[in-house]
């Protein structure tokens, strides 16, 4: 078995220096353009934000993914509920819907939809870290369940990069991955305030805000751009290899 | 699945050649990614200086390598990982092995992984009774149908979509169709019902970052995104070079990697994986391997001449440019890394002897350089391989050229730097070669020892009149 040791070693010599020799290969500071970044997203406005909302619309259309107009929390609670009730499950007949923990998601409060009275509505709730072992598991096996029940997925995400309609989204507890892959459609529903430009925006944040940093990335980041596809069969372009097929994106407007 | 066999490039290539469906799939690819990706090129809002600088972020972690993969091993432990280190391909299979049986795998579901074919896992797998599954849908269709990959990010380009839609009615049963996206469907169904029951996940990485201790995977169908989610136990392949210090570097790496590969802004999917599931988090794996691979690459790394190559980022944009690729496809290299990127990486990885037709096969003329997100100058090594295969090497195991073929060389020198020499055989092959056979007006076969040189081919003759000669007689009708 090759031991790190060995194994860096070998690198090192191939180098030509006898032992990893300490080099300044990580920034320590922000150059003077990313700070600038940092100043012109923190201090963009509400009205400096919304060409974002024409751009995403714009990208939204040769990704295959759904941009909806509602903006008002209100509006995008019927729209979401006509999407439950409108959509047909993939696999199996019955519709479930799973959704994240998270404020913007519990304000919508589809939970009181009448209309969704006979659609199980489940939640990927927090997992105690002070369960025992069992009770960790037995949680872990139950939110599977419902995630391969449901049909349709809604999520929120730290970010909606507008030039590429990217989402990013972090893992959290209540935040549970499999929301934004398994079920057939995910529904995302973003802050206004979570929209940036472009990915060199987002990967300024994550790299020297504050925030961000004393977060880290979290043991899985995910970016997503679109509905899951592929051209694997002669380039044709199909929607829905794997992940979802359908992506549907809103964005609650600062003035609710 | 691709088994590693360079010597039998020439044959293959000229199967190759004579198929019409493959030329068809190939220049219809080469036509639609190529410009594709020039075009993004163009675009870039930095510039065309983002190439050049994105090199440079890679060969600065190639050239701090041991620091780097350090600090990355570091960060993965801390984030509850494990990490393996294999020398070998053998020692990378082993490990893998290990960890299924330890923890008694039964269904494996694989993202594509280029390291994972060139170390041979998946048959080690198989050989111990464990199911494995591609889930990438071309390499799904190629583990049905038990061939090797044409392109490195569309791997089953060459089947038509009746072939497919024989090949599920065969395999999977399901009704015939050559609808692709009906039969996308079909292999949706197949393989979510494997996803579903996986316990183990492997992935490849495209790209590490150092400073944050997380790898990277990029897909656009979300299958490894269905690998790395699902199953209790996540694998991760990693070739040693596969890495960049810091997240503003693996930005404009990706985004480049993107346009290169599908001519895409950014891949679909972007995964950033540091750890196994937190304990209080309700879903992800349990366990997370990273095994990290040299398997020959510490070698590239110690010769200078062949140090760039490890910059490469397999994104397989020098492949939709290649005139060579684009004749021959990628199942003639015998290596799961084809096209003008294998024919330099197969010899190094693989012995550059049994590999020699594939550095001579290319052109040389450079549009793989001028295609490549980061500039990687694969002439130059394509032609430092033809100079080791021609002088002998002992480092790299390669013997000189014939002295028979060195003396024809030799002479062939003398004669050309010898102006009057030259001429009087100038003239003579001029008036020799009208007792060649020819075919409209090419000369289209030579004699032994030169007959290699027509057998695919025919020759041009030489012109009647030398250019000098024409320049004279020019000049002298002006001056008249
Ligand atoms: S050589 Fe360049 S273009 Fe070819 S696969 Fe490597 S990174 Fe891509």
């Amino acid at each position: 078995m090759t031991t790190q040791k060995e194994f860096i070693q070998d690198i090192s010599t191939a180098l030509g220096r006898p032992t990893p020799v300490s080099v300044d290969v990580f920034t320590v500071a922000p150059t003077t353009a990313e700070q600038d970044i940092l100043k012109a997203v923190r201090q963009r406005s509400s009205g400096e934000r919304q060409p974002f909302i024409k751009t995403l619309q714009e990208v939204s259309v040769p990704l295959h993914l759904d941009f909806h107009p509602e903006r008002s929390l209100e509006d995008i609670r019927q729209a979401i509920i006509t999407l439950i009730l409108e959509k047909d499950p993939e696999w199996g007949t019955k519709k479930s819907v799973v959704r994240w923990d998270h404020p913007l998601l519990n304000s919508l409060n589809l939970e009181a939809a009448a209309e969704l009275k006979d659609i199980p509505l489940y939640i990927t709730n927090h997992v105690a870290a002070t369960s025992s072992a069992d009770d960790l598991q037995a949680q872990r096996q139950q939110t599977r369940k419902e995630v391969e029940a449901s049909f349709i997925g809604i999520t929120s995400a730290d970010y909606c990069i507008a030039a590429t309609a990217t989402l990013a989204m972090k893992t959290r507890p209540g935040q549970a991955r499999s929301v934004s892959l398994v079920p057939s459609i995910h529904v995302a529903v973003v802050e206004e305030s979570r929209l940036l430009a472009t990915l060199k925006e987002l990967y300024t944040l994550l790299k020297w805000d504050e925030a961000e940093q004393a977060e880290g990335l979290t043991n899985n980041l995910s970016l997503i751009s679109g509905p899951s596809k592929t051209g694997d069969i002669e380039l044709v372009m199909v929607h829905g290899a794997h992940g979802p097929r359908e992506l549907h994106l809103f964005v609650v407007s600062d003035h609710r | 699945m691709s088994t590693i066999a360079p010597e039998k490039y020439k044959e293959n290539a000229s199967k190759n050649i004579a198929d019409p469906v493959l030329q068809k799939a190939l220049s219809g690819l080469q036509e639609r990614l190529g410009p594709a990706t020039e075009n993004l090129y163009n675009s870039l809002p930095e510039g065309h200086k983002m190439r050049t600088e994105a090199h440079q972020f890679r060969r600065k972690a190639i050239d701090n390598l041991d620091v780097l993969l350090s600090t990355l091993v570091d960060k993965v432990r801390g984030h509850g990982g494990i990490v393996h280190f294999a020398k070998t391909a053998e020692e990378a299979v082993e490990i893998c092995k290990k960890i299924a049986l330890d923890n008694d795998v039964k269904t494996v579901v694989k993202g594509k992984s280029m390291v994972t074919e060139e170390v041979g896992l998946n048959l080690a797998l198989e050989k111990e009774g464990i199911e494995v599954y591609e889930t990438d849908l071309g390499e799904y269709i190629l583990q049905l149908s038990g061939e090797a990959p044409t392109h490195i990010v569309a791997p089953a380009i060459h089947k038509t979509r009746r072939e497919v839609a024989e090949l599920f009615t065969e395999k999977l049963g399901t009704p015939y169709t050559e609808d692709p996206p009906i039969l996308t469907r079909y292999a949706r169904k197949a393989l979510r019902e494997k996803f579903l029951k996986a316990d183990m996940g492997i992935s490849g990485c495209n790209l590490a970052c150092a400073e944050t201790g997380h790898i990277v995977t990029v897909s656009n169908e979300g299958n490894i995104r269905m690998s790395t989610t699902l199953p209790k136990i996540h694998v991760a392949f990693m070739g040693m070079e596969r890495i960049v210090a810091n997240l503003e570097e693996q930005q404009s790496i990706l985004r480049l990697m993107s346009m290169g590969a599908a001519a895409q802004e950014i891949g679909g999917y972007v995964s950033y994986v540091g750890g196994p599931a937190e304990v209080d988090h309700g879903d992800g794996p349990q366990e997370f391997h990273l095994i990290i691979i040299d398997n020959g690459r510490s070698k590239i790394l110690a010769d200078p001449e062949f140090r760039e190559m490890l910059c490469c980022i397999r994104c397989g944009a020098c492949l939709n440019v290649c005139p060579v690729y684009g004749k021959i496809g990628g199942q003639a290299y015998g290596s799961p890394y084809c096209g003008p990127v294998g024919a330099v990486v197969t010899p190094l990885l693989f012995g550059i002897n049994n590999s020699a037709d594939l550095c001579a096969g290319e052109t040389l003329c450079g549009a793989c350089k001028q295609a490549c997100p980061l500039e990687i100058n694969l002439p130059r090594m394509l032609l430092a391989l033809r100079s080791k295969l021609s002088e002998g090497d002992p480092d790299w195991d390669v013997q000189p050229k014939s002295k028979g073929e060195n003396l024809i060389f030799a002479s062939w020198q003398r004669f050309n730097s010898n102006r009057k020499v030259y001429d009087l055989l100038l003239g003579l092959m001029r008036v020799l070669q009208h007792l060649l056979p020819a075919k409209q007006g090419m000369i289209s076969r030579l004699p032994w020892p030169l007959s290699g040189w027509t057998a695919n081919r025919n020759m041009k003759k030489l012109a009647p009149k030398t250019f000098m000669q024409q320049w004279r007689e020019k000049k002298e009708k002006k001056g008249s």
